[in-house]
């Protein structure tokens, strides 16, 4: 079997390295876990910049923060100053006025939330002072209707985080089971933490798919994280007893590395495609999983796993190991 | 000869999973395209409302009966309105979501549904011109109703039919007709009798507005108007009068609901981004078939054609179940490719690692299946934990795109095992594609 090329080394051989791997991941640790910290660091700034100047840490679509949206196509080009008067009519002047840079005929309207009569009034006068439209999308969320959504997406993260702890404990042990959420919370705060970012640079707006969005990096982030453990534990099947935890853990890392990589590559490229192709109410969507899942694949490599290795030795002494410890020592 | 025998027998039991593998492609094709693809709201063009019952004074808590009653209600209205295939959902304790396909013109449906529609005859205690007019002439019930008409218990629910009328000669107003139950005719005869040449009106009111008030003639001062008929006019349109009449068959509303969401689509921007994130996606799928080839080589391309029949298999499967297609449907569906995808990476790069270590080419491609096999599964139980979170709490969109994701993982989970072994394995039945190479592994890799 495969436990041949795992053979302990023989003892004349001393202080050669046991194991044949070309990166030292869980060495390099420290890098790893301030390279994180450096981002969350660069997320939280945003959130509390964002706080300062939008009032939320994320800047809210509509889905959260509730309004009317109108997305026109006007017959002939229009320019936001007319449409801004229009709507001055009704007291909606300061509303948010996007117009398609390429032909000038295709309107997005942001206004607080309208009723059904406000709106129709508020199309009625656009309609004569600016001109006819087509109608492309209407959309009006109402103020709760956002809190609703925020709310059942915050308690589907805690109940997946929940489901996916026992599997884990289950599974495998308790301690992997923690550090796959640790992990995972990673993904999430990080990539909450940059759309911040991406809030206050290029005004990219959250809405209810981002949380579909989250939802989604946590399955594909605990795959890899997965994935890893699961050769972990094969591994240490294999092994010698001499062989130390952090050894077994960076051999495991090493073996499925090219997984790692290929699996978020193949999956990455149609959603590049999307984000760069894709209609525009699929590309935030996109770029959210984008991102959560290249910090997915960069936490079960480099966070998980030395965090694991990190708890092991600390618990367990030296080797990390606990079958290593003297009989009855055991917790 | 003992052992081309069984290699012959071999061969044919990989003929055998061939030819079914064959035939299940076929049927799905079949199926799968055999039938319409059913089409979101956010691809089609359409409208999603979602309403909120609010409560009443008379009716001072939202109870599961009152909310389907409003259901029942709206229900009726919709179906009035000629939509084809509405959906409508009680949601949460007070939600009543609605979805209307193809009406990209969401006002008429809103004005339809929005009215409680409470129908009511009143008794005029006042002649009509004393009743006080408005800036159009039109008379109202001013600021306090109760002191110019009674309640004599003639409500919309003892209609038993409304249609609308077209106008009578010399006049433009549509009318809408009304027919009575038993009881309500009753009523109606004993109100009409006691105004009959009094001069004093009776008091249409359509959700406490006053819409008609009509006066009746001294020749029916014995008997009242008979017949369990009556007509109301006003300025009606066509379409005015044929909504009034949709929403007195379908009865009032128990309680007063209000418009809280309102998605509504027009049909080009839906076809127009359904085109472009599918040529999108379809793109970048292209880019990972390559990719596959490009880097395992022999079994890249077999894992290519496992994931062709993967997603005829999911694409028939959601036609059979009736998955509506929505966008972030077609996002999960696009998502779960990438699942199937990495289930054949964790099979190939254990191949390699079992080619690297010696072993000969038949053994390591039964040990890279078999030990792949844990990692596949504890990794598609997870995703589907996380679907079936999404599934259970999403509303709306998230759902449909659970419902992809989760039935795209089920489906890659056998795909990826079955279908790309069995074709690995025909493909090793000849004996000029047996050669490591083309697992991507160098020759004297492989003989070390």
């Amino acid at each position: 079997m495969t436990a041949q090329e795992l053979s302990p080394p023989d003892p004349a051989g001393g202080s050669r390295r046991l194991l044949d791997y070309r990166f030292d991941i869980v060495g390099r640790s420290k890098l790893w876990f301030t390279l994180s910290l450096a981002v969350l660091l660069v997320g939280l700034v945003s959130m509390a910049f964002s706080l300062a100047s939008l009032g939320t840490p994320l800047r809210l679509g509509l889905d959260f923060a509730g309004g009317t949206l109108l997305d026109l196509r006007f017959e002939r080009p229009v320019t936001t100053d007319e449409l801004r008067r229009a709507l001055q009519e009704h007291n909606l002047g300061s509303s948010i006025i996007q117009l398609d840079t390429q032909t000038g005929q295709e309107a997005l309207i942001r206004m607080p939330p309208l009723t059904e009569q406000e709106r129709l009034a508020v199309e009625e006068t656009l309609r004569q002072q600016v001109g006819p439209f087509e109608r492309n999308l209407v959309e009006t969320v109402g103020p709760t209707v956002g809190r609703l959504l925020l709310r059942s997406g915050l308690v589907a993260v805690l109940i997946s985080f929940g489901l996916i702890v026992v599997y884990l404990a289950l599974r495998f042990q308790w301690d992997y089971a923690v550090f796959a959420i640790v992990a995972l919370l990673h993904d999430v705060v990080l990539t909450t933490g940059l759309f911040a970012l991406l809030g206050l640079t290029v005004g990219m707006e959250v809405d209810s798919l981002f949380v579909v969005a989250l939802l989604t990096i946590i399955g594909f982030s605990v795959n890899d994280t997965v994935v890893i453990y699961d050769r972990i534990r094969e591994n240490l099947r294999l092994v010698s007893r001499k062989v130390s935890f952090a050894e077994v853990v960076n051999l495991s890392l090493n073996q499925t590395f090219a997984r790692s990589l290929n699996t978020t590559l193949t999956t990455m490229l149609p959603l590049l495609a999307i984000a760069i192709f894709g209609g525009a109410t699929l590309k935030g969507f996109a770029i959210a999983l984008l991102i959560g899942f290249s910090l997915g694949v960069y936490s079960s490599i480099f966070i998980a796993s030395p965090l694991l290795v990190w708890w092991r030795q600390r618990r367990y002494g030296g080797k990390g190991d606990p079958d290593s410890l003297p009989s009855g020592a055991e917790g | 000869m003992a052992r081309s025998l069984a290699s012959w027998l071999n061969r044919l039991a990989f003929l055998r999973g061939l030819v079914f593998i064959l035939a299940v492609v076929v049927a799905l094709t079949y199926l799968g395209l055999s039938r319409e693809v059913r089409l979101g709201l956010d691809l089609k063009g359409g409208t999603q409302l979602t309403l909120q019952a609010l409560p009443t004074q008379e009716v001072p808590e939202i109870t599961p009966e009152v909310m389907q009653g409003v259901e029942a209600v709206v229900q009726q209205r919709i179906n009035g309105l000629g939509v084809t295939e509405p959906l409508i959902q009680i949601s949460g304790r007070d939600r009543l979501f609605v979805q209307l396909p193809g009406v990209a013109d969401p006002d008429r449906a809103v004005a339809l549904l929005g009215d409680t529609a409470q129908l009511e005859f009143r008794k005029g205690l006042v002649p009509v011109s004393a009743l006080p007019r408005n800036e159009q002439g039109e008379v109202t019930a001013g600021e306090n109703p109760e002191a110019l008409f009674e309640r004599v218990g003639l409500t919309g629910d003892l209609l038993r039919n409304a249609y609308p009328q077209a106008p009578r000669r010399g006049s433009q107003s549509w009318e809408v007709l009304l027919e009575f139950k038993p009881e309500g005719a009753e009523k109606f005869a004993q109100l009409t009798r006691e105004l009959a040449g009094t001069g004093r009106p009776i008091g249409i009111f359509l959700d406490d507005v006053l819409i008609s008030a009509p006066i009746v003639g001294p020749e029916f001062a014995r008997t009242g108007i008979t017949g369990g008929t009556a007509v109301i006019t006003g300025n009606f349109t066509v379409e005015t009068a044929t909504d009034l009449a949709i929403k007195l068959k379908a009865g009032a509303l128990p309680v007063p609901i209000r418009v809280i969401e309102n998605r509504t689509v027009g049909a080009t921007l839906g076809e127009e981004s359904v085109r472009r994130s599918l040529y999108a996606g379809i793109a970048g799928l292209v880019l990972v078939f390559v990719f596959m080839v490009a880097y395992y080589r022999l079994p890249g391309l077999v894992a290519d054609l496992a994931l062709l029949i993967y997603a005829l298999c999911t694409f028939a499967l959601f036609q059979l179940l009736g998955v509506t297609m929505t966008l972030p449907g077609i996002a999960g569906f696009i998502l779960s490719i990438g699942m199937a995808v990495d289930a054949n990476v964790l099979i190939f790069e254990r191949i390699k690692e079992e080619l690297r270590a010696g072993k000969s080419l038949y053994k390591s491609i039964s040990e890279g299946f078999n030990r792949a096999f844990s990692s596949i599964l504890d990794s598609n139980v997870t995703t589907l934990l996380v679907c079936g979170v999404l599934f259970w709490l999403g509303m709306g969109l998230v759902k449909g795109f659970a419902v992809t994701l989760g039935i795209g993982i089920l489906v890659s989970f056998f795909t990826a095992i079955t279908c790309t072994r069995t074709l690995l394995l025909a493909a090793m039945a000849i004996p000029s594609l047996r050669k490591p190479e083309l697992y991507g592994v160098r020759m004297e890799a492989a003989q070390s």
